[in-house]
């Protein structure tokens, strides 16, 4: 009959295996038979590495070695080394990874006079921790996500915009990277639109003209709502001449087609500024600042238009 | 707060020894790993208030700066946990001299922190241990935070205790500006057993 | 007449462990000092026949007071008690001088050994 702890060693539900200073299997228990195919007569005397070619070798072994030239505790983590047994876990329906996720612990086995004979190994599933960690990042990532974005539209919102400025003038200030480009965009008469078709179209309004900008974005670009009927984007790496072709295309993507909600067409245009993040200015405040005042040149204008912000002359005399 | 506490000159001289010595077979395993030469300090030992914990890393740490922390749990004669805070240099520095190319990835990265980490800690626990002829588990060194400023290393909010000793100690290699501290924070009932094993210790000599 | 030594180490926990691992029947006047400056002024004295010094410390470390000796030229057994094991540790208070590096924990044994291998007591 097996004494207690011999039939713990042997049934537990976690893996416990023994190794000598060759690597050798002394021990394989039940759970490591089971997982592996592999009988525990089958194992014992045989090379761990010759058993699992698999095994990451050169790393296990260094690690194994300093628990017998160390003595002491040695351990590793599913979350940097998702596993070193290629075992089939308990979640094979729902839990969308592949192999048992392995959470490993070696521990040194002092003969009397304090040497290390052998390393004992112990192996926790951890597939269920992993799964929850993985659930909860993709959760916590839309959390994010969602406090980044629009209510309305799902562009940007302002606090990520002015995050964003706030990165762009940093990387220039570091590297001295290429300046980016502001666009201030608000749409023509945006109250009269409310007030003839009601706060449901007008809401539709700024649904389309936001998913009108998009289409012609490149990559880098980052888009947002500024807030009521004001839009902006951030054109990183781009002078104040790629700025305004940029925002002419806009102009024109925006006012090419009335939009439709319910039954009614409704004609939107819009008016922009640009400007450039170039010395003297050093902050965000200054360059929106700036694309404010174009803006207000393309209202003042008559609207439908894109306006450059030109610095000041500085004044002689 | 409880006298029973206040380690007396002669335990906090002990302590200090005995820590010394430990410290002393850590730098040894760290300058074995690393092939350099590892410069100790003299052990620093507090008792903390929980309140004042973050100020209390911050003064041991020096500079306000951010930096990247394992924790691991001990458990046995006594019970606590250690800390081993790598300088924002630290890391990379680590990768460097342990032979990774520039392109270590962040998985790989935070296994060497964690390795050399559970290395310092259980070489320096398992030596006052041994001294004091206590018994100690460990388990599984953890990231406690990557990148954070060291005055946010613990949120004194989520403490449980009181009061709590912590030693701490430091390792700085000669050729690199790398420094990395290992701190020992045990909580009151393991103060009371510290004291008891400390005098038992005293009594040798 | 008993042999002057001088035992430097800013731990008193160290020192007497240091002193109950003396052998027992060496007949010394034993001197004690808690760091480096302390040392060397005991030195002076002619209290450091055999030195038994430690290497962290605060005022003046192990290193220091072995530079001063070497500087103003030697004339004391040094052995070194150091718990920092590194072998380049070990190399450089060799060059600085030390006749010896005891490792800490001091064993009895090992004190005893170099004692005899120096001829220096028993």
């Amino acid at each position: 009959m097996l004494s207690p702890a011999d039939f713990i060693v042997s049934e537990i539900n976690a893996g416990i295996f023994m190794l000598d200073r060759e690597y050798r299997v002394l021990l394989w228990n039940r759970f490591m038979a089971h997982h592996s195919g592999l009988e525990s007569e089958a194992a014992i005397g045989r090379n761990l590495f010759e058993l699992f070619p698999e095994l990451p070798q050169k790393w296990l072994v260094k690690k194994i070695d300093s628990v017998f030239v160390l003595k002491n505790f040695a351990f590793t983590s599913w979350e940097q080394r998702p596993y070193l047994f290629r075992f089939q876990h308990n979640r094979p329906i729902t839990g969308g990874i592949d192999y048992m996720r392995q959470n490993f612990t070696f521990m040194p086995m002092r003969d009397e006079s304090g040497e290390v004979e052998a390393v004992v190994v112990t192996l926790l599933d951890a597939t269920d921790s992993a799964i929850y960690q993985t659930m909860m990042q993709g959760a916590m990532q839309k959390l994010e996500e969602s406090s980044n974005r629009d209510g309305l539209t799902g562009v940007f919102n302002r606090r990520y915009i002015d995050a964003r400025i706030f990165d762009e003038i940093q990387r220039i200030q570091r590297y001295q990277a290429v300046p980016f480009s502001v666009v201030l965009l608000d749409l023509d008469h945006f109250k009269r639109i409310n007030d003839t078709y009601g706060h449901l179209a007008g809401d539709e309004v700024l649904r389309e003209v936001a998913r009108r900008v998009q289409p012609g974005l490149r990559e880098p670009d980052v888009f947002g709502r500024y807030g009521g009927e004001e839009f902006i984007l951030i054109l990183p790496q781009t002078d104040i001449e790629g700025a305004r072709a940029a925002a002419e295309r806009i102009r024109f993507a925006i006012g090419s087609e009335t939009i439709v909600s319910g039954d009614e067409h409704i004609a939107v245009t819009a008016s922009l500024g640009v400007a450039e993040f170039a010395p003297p200015f050093a902050t965000a405040a200054e360059v929106t600042q700036a694309a404010d005042e174009a803006l207000y040149q393309s209202k003042h204008a008559g609207r439908n238009r894109v306006s450059v912000y030109v610095a000041q002359q500085s004044k002689v005399g | 707060m409880n006298d029973q506490l206040l380690l007396t000159p002669d335990q906090r001289d002990a302590l200090q020894e005995v820590t010394n010595i430990a410290m002393g077979q850590a730098g040894a395993q760290l300058a074995q790993i690393l092939e350099v030469f590892v410069q100790l300090s003299v052990p620093r030992i507090n008792i903390t208030e929980s309140a004042n914990i973050a100020g209390n890393i911050l003064q041991l740490v020096g500079t306000p700066q951010s930096v990247t922390a394992i924790r691991q749990a001990f458990s046995g004669t006594l019970r606590g946990e250690a800390m081993v805070v790598y300088d924002e240099n630290g890391c990379r520095d680590l990768a460097d001299l342990m032979g990774y190319e520039d392109d270590i990835d962040r998985d790989s990265e935070r296994e060497l922190l964690l390795d050399v980490g559970n290395v310092l800690v259980g070489a320096c626990l398992n030596g006052i241990a041994e001294l004091l002829q206590a018994k100690l588990s460990f388990s599984a060194p953890t990231i406690m935070a990557e990148n954070v400023e060291v005055g946010r290393l613990i949120n004194p909010q989520q403490l449980t205790w009181n009061y709590a000793l912590l030693v701490e100690v430091h390792f700085t290699l000669e050729v690199r500006d790398f420094t990395c501290h290992l701190m020992t924070l045990m909580p009151e009932e393991s103060i009371v057993a510290l004291k008891s094993a400390l005098d038992a210790f005293m009594e040798n000599f | 007449m008993p042999t002057p030594i001088l035992v430097v180490d800013d731990s008193v926990m160290a020192r007497k462990m240091l002193i109950k691992a003396l052998p027992a029947g060496w007949d010394v006047e034993i001197t004690q000092a808690g760091n480096g400056l302390e040392a060397l002024a005991a030195y002076r004295e002619g209290k450091a026949e055999v030195m038994f010094l430690d290497l962290t410390m605060p005022e003046l470390d192990g290193y220091g007071v072995l530079e001063t000796l070497q500087a103003e030229g030697l004339n004391s057994f040094v052995i070194v008690v150091s718990a920092d094991i590194q072998p380049l540790a070990r190399e450089r208070v060799r060059q600085l001088g030390a006749l010896a590096f005891v490792k800490k924990p001091v064993e009895p044994t090992q004190i005893e050994s170099i004692l005899r291998e120096y001829g220096i007591a028993l």
